[in-house]
């Protein structure tokens, strides 16, 4: 473990905020950009953050301002990874004393929750999604041995109460996006459809794209869907596309730095990504931070009726919600948008719009409040201004 | 025409003709869904596109709904209905968003276009005959001949694919002017100018993708799709049953029905009073657990004697897969119950279920490991010690066949090596190289990949169609019941062409099945037992007891023997050595049996 000199200076002025997280920038993902965006914006507490060593952390940590604790070690195993995560986390802690703990993924729970114990500090724990379904017993522990809990999405909150954790202490705070500094939109040649997932899980609906995109052809026969991200199901995605004779009509761009997949969000007419309820005990899309993405561009989106994307996107308003499972529908959906430019702008304007209340400054602040707020109120605190709602859009 | 195809459709009739540009299309049909109003051709509120359409569009439900947003106004509740709306809205591309089995034909009289299309696997038949800018379809291949009498005459190169395989490869027939459109394909016709052309417009995935996945999430994403499959398959306006055989793969139907049912699940089977194999036993163990309404039919031996030549007689091409006579009989027999029946078919070629593609990925595998030298030596070794059969298996087993041979006389019990001693003078001067050079050219390249699932793919494409689900198709529709199968489901074949070969080849079909059976319906201890038994048939004992009568007709006035197809002397040293019991032949003798009663019909010499 590569340990930093304790700090000296104590401000007492303001609470000590400990951030424990299994993923933060420069490796890339989705729970490593709320953990840092929650850490580099967070103003009113005194910061420091538990993370994973990884490729070029160093340089990034000098250059981010954050103070981040690198934990080294764990080999090739997840679980050992995690184990001297937590390990770690629980040692700083007996010299940072922090006053609350930020838990960014139930893996840190552990850690969390003994720093809680032995500190009687207050503890509030982050959830996404998927690791709920995956790990539902840990997400039970991770919920109860926390003061409150962040669920990305009113999807999330319920899958949180159905592991059996208690509904009272949940907060819905949707993720945050980046507002883009030039939203115009750039030229492209032909009608271009964006996916933009890893391809690594089948509730995304690449395969049902596929077979939408057969129907799509039928009228708008230059359309071209081009899909950012890559994974081990792509393999698998090309076959089927030309099983279905459309191979010709896909761009596979694979994982692309992110401004040339800015570029894509301001070129394409539209983001499509149907995801679906995934199959058994799993658990889907947690919020689906990529339509905000594309609102943020101006760009309407199609998405599953299903999960956290009902929170992202609002039914006809910033983009159209459908059956994911259903071909026909997703189809109609693209093409709609594709052939009534009127109607893809009036919803791209106000999934603009939208977006901006998204902008992760406003998401920092709802979570510091809430951060705060188990300060103040002591233990009832999260039971004083609990948030079964979404606290904006989704109404 | 129509009137040929009166089993396929006993309930109604009809014909729509453009007398301008002379285009005929007509429908009989079964009626199971709106029963009343699903008169056909169908046509579209201003008469200019007409459907007629053969089988079933499980989704049918969810596209009129979508067609009904769009705009579109709907006069009864057929899937015929839908399919014309559907054609209005996009054309050709439409097939990609039907789920089901279905043939059908759309007349479209603005552009005076015809659109035939045939389902992804091949559930449905359609044969067509096109000379000089005429086209003919039909769902069966009587009835294209009834209408041009001109083609009834045999291709000897079909009839020597139908002995190596017992059954005729498509896309040909076994008459010469006669094709059938390959599922997954459609077939765009111009009226004017008379030209058409042919596509796929869907393929089984070729190949396994090798990636980590964790058996958990595909076996829930399989559960998935396949109760999706089994309630959609469920929905009919008259009563629906499931064909039950005791193994694993109709258990599972009748498993989800029986979870998709309001009511007590109807269940069928079928047993023997002859032979070592019996499976009403397990079927009802697990009927009881189930708790259905399960019904037992007894094939009797006096059954069989009328039964067998009544049924391989009147299919409209040969058919040598005995089980389609056991399925006529529970077919015949659940139909007063049910007009609709679940079956397990495909399973076994979605999720490799044949252990034999685990034997031969094996041998491929050990092949390349032993030296040749060391196979002959072993054969010579054998030889010299007297045990001149084992030596004669052991080199074929070993020998370095390619792969596809092996499968080859695997599955056809090495047929084609007995072609010399039983073709007679018609047969003699076919090259016979050519019915392995035809399933080469299917099988396409091996190409890096396992043989496995090259050879899953291979039985996607051949024995499937062409021999699976004619019997399932003819059978069933002979007596007016319709078999609905559960496996054949878009998104759950996509799902299983998709998964890592070694995935299937660790028998991951089996623990899929395991994960997706609730607990206790087969007990776990008795699993490995459950074999591939699926309506097994005892045709051994069959030609030495009932059937003995009949190929003895057969070889005193037997068309394919007096027209010289096959030496009478040849299969009367069989029939001898099989009904003395020193020999099994019903490998050979089932096949000619079945062309023999067959052929005599298609020359009108039945009941001669």
């Amino acid at each position: 473990m590569d340990s930093m000199a304790p700090s000296v200076s104590r401000l007492r002025e303001r609470p000590r905020l400990l951030i424990l997280t299994p993923d933060f920038p420069p490796a890339p993902g989705g729970i490593q950009v709320v953990a840092h965006r929650l850490a580099a914006g967070i103003r009113g507490l005194q910061t420091e953050v538990i993370a994973p060593d990884s490729p070029g952390a160093a340089q990034f940590d000098a250059a981010s301002g954050v103070r981040v604790h690198r934990v080294r070690g764990g080999g090739g195993l997840r679980g050992g990874r995690n184990a001297l995560l937590n390990a770690a986390a629980l040692k700083h802690a007996l010299s940072f004393r922090p006053d609350v703990t930020l838990s960014a993924h139930i893996v840190t729970s552990p850690a969390a929750a003994a720093i809680r114990r032995a500190r009687g500090s207050r503890t509030v724990q982050y959830f996404h999604a998927e690791e709920i379904g995956a790990k539902p017993r840990l997400a039970a522990f991770a919920a109860r041995h926390a003061d409150a809990s962040i669920a990305v999405s009113a999807y999330t909150a319920s899958l949180i109460a159905a592991a059996g954790g208690p509904p009272e202490r949940v907060h819905v705070i949707a993720n945050g996006t980046d507002i883009p500094s030039d939203p115009a939109p750039r030229p492209v040649d032909r009608p271009t459809i964006l996916t933009i997932a890893r391809i690594e899980e089948r509730y995304k609906g690449h395969d049902v794209m596929v077979r939408a995109l057969a129907l799509v052809l039928a009228k708008v026969p230059d359309a071209q869907w081009v899909v950012i991200g890559d994974g081990s199901l792509r393999p698998g995605l090309e076959q089927l596309a030309r099983s279905y004779g459309v191979a010709d009509s896909i761009r596979f761009l694979g994982a692309v730095p992110d401004d040339q997949r800015d570029a894509w969000l301001a070129r394409a007419q539209l983001l499509a990504m149907p995801s679906r309820l995934p199959a058994g005990e799993f658990a889907g899309e947690g919020f689906g931070i990529v339509y905000l993405e594309a609102a943020a561009y101006g760009k309407p989106v199609v998405a599953g009726n299903v999960g956290g994307a009902v929170d992202a996107v609002v039914d006809g308003e910033t983009g159209l919600l459908v059956d994911p499972l259903d071909p026909l529908a997703v189809a109609e959906a693209i093409t709609r948008l594709l052939q009534d430019g009127e109607l893809a702008r009036r919803l791209g304007a106000a999934g603009a719009a939208r977006a901006q209340t998204y902008a992760w400054s406003r998401v920092v602040e709802r979570v510091e409040a809430l951060l705060l707020a188990q300060l103040d109120g002591g233990a009832g605190a999260a039971d004083g201004q609990r948030a079964r709602e979404p606290e904006h859009g989704g109404s | 025409m129509c009137a040929t195809l009166r089993h396929r459709g006993p309930d109604d009739e009809g014909v729509h003709s453009d007398v301008a540009s002379g285009v005929t299309i007509g429908a009989r049909r079964l009626a199971i869904m709106d029963i009343d109003g699903g008169h056909q051709p169908l046509c579209n509120e201003d008469g200019s596109v007409w459907a007629a359409f053969n089988g079933e569009i499980y989704n049918h439900p969810k596209l009129r709904e979508d067609l009904r947003r769009r705009g579109h106004r709907f006069s009864t509740n057929t899937d015929t209905e839908v399919l014309v709306h559907l054609y209005e809205e996009y054309g050709e591309a439409m097939v990609h968003a039907l789920e089901g089995m279905f043939t059908f034909a759309i007349w479209d009289q603005r552009s005076r276009r015809l659109l035939l299309a045939r389902d992804r696997f091949g559930e449905k038949p359609l044969f067509l005959h096109e000379h000089d800018g005429e086209l003919l379809f039909a769902s069966e291949l009587t009835s294209l001949l009834e209408v041009k009498p001109q083609l009834r005459e045999l291709d000897p190169y079909a009839i020597d694919a139908f002995f190596v395989f017992a059954y005729v490869p498509g896309p040909g027939t076994i008459v010469p002017g006669v094709r059938q459109l390959p599922p997954g394909h459609l077939l765009s016709w111009e009226r004017d100018g008379g030209v058409s052309r042919e596509r796929s417009w869907w393929a089984p995935p070729e190949r396994g993708v090798r990636r980590r996945e964790s058996f958990r999430s595909v076996a829930a994403e399989a559960k998935l799709l396949f109760a999706e499959s089994v309630r959609t398959r469920m929905v009919a306006d008259v009563p629906v049953g499931v064909f039950l055989s005791g193994g694993v793969d109709s258990t599972l139907v009748a498993v989800a029905a029986a979870e998709a049912s309001s009511q007590r699940l109807k269940t069928f089977t079928v047993g023997y009073d002859t032979g070592a194999v019996n499976e009403t036993e397990r079927a009802r163990a697990v009927a009881g657990r189930l708790d259905s309404d399960h019904h037992e039919v007894t094939l009797t031996q006096a059954d069989v004697a009328e039964r067998a030549p009544a049924v391989l007689s009147r299919l409209d091409q040969p058919l040598g897969d005995r089980a389609a006579i056991p399925l006529h009989a529970l077919s015949e027999f659940a139909r007063p119950r049910v007009t609709v029946a679940l079956g397990g078919e495909g399973a076994d070629e979605l999720f490799g279920g044949y252990p034999r593609y685990r034997w031969l990925e094996r041998a491929r595998r050990l092949q390349s490991a032993l030296p040749e030298v060391a196979v002959r030596s072993l054969g010579g070794v054998l030889r010299q010690s007297g045990r001149v059969r084992q030596a004669a298996r052991a080199s074929a087993r070993l020998a370095p066949t390619p792969v596809l041979e092996r499968n080859l006389d695997w599955v056809t019990s090495e047929r084609r090596h007995r072609r010399e001693a039983l073709y007679g003078p018609r047969l003699a001067q076919l090259d016979r190289g050519r019915v392995l050079a035809n399933l080469a050219t299917q099988a396409g390249e091996l190409d890096g990949g396992t043989a496995a699932r090259w050879l899953m793919h291979l039985d996607q494409v051949h024995y499937l169609p062409d021999d699976v689900l004619v019997k399932t198709d003819r059978a069933s529709m002979l007596v007016s019941l319709e078999i609905r199968t559960a496996f054949l489901h878009a998104g759950l074949a996509e799902l299983a062409g998709s998964l890592d070969t070694s995935m299937h080849l660790a028998g991951a079909g089996k623990a899929l099945v395991h994960e997706m059976l609730p607990p206790g319906i087969i007990p776990a201890a008795r699993f490995g037992r459950y074999r591939k038994t699926a309506f097994r048939v005892p045709a051994a004992e069959w030609l030495r007891g009932p059937l003995a009568p009949v190929m003895s007709r057969q070889l005193e006035h037997g068309v394919i023997y007096r027209e010289g197809y096959f030496d009478r002397h040849a299969a009367e040293v069989l029939v001898r050595e099989h009904t003395a019991s020193t020999h099994d032949h019903s490998d050979q003798l089932w096949p000619l049996l079945a062309l023999g009663l067959w052929a005599d019909r298609f020359y009108g010499l039945d009941g001669a």
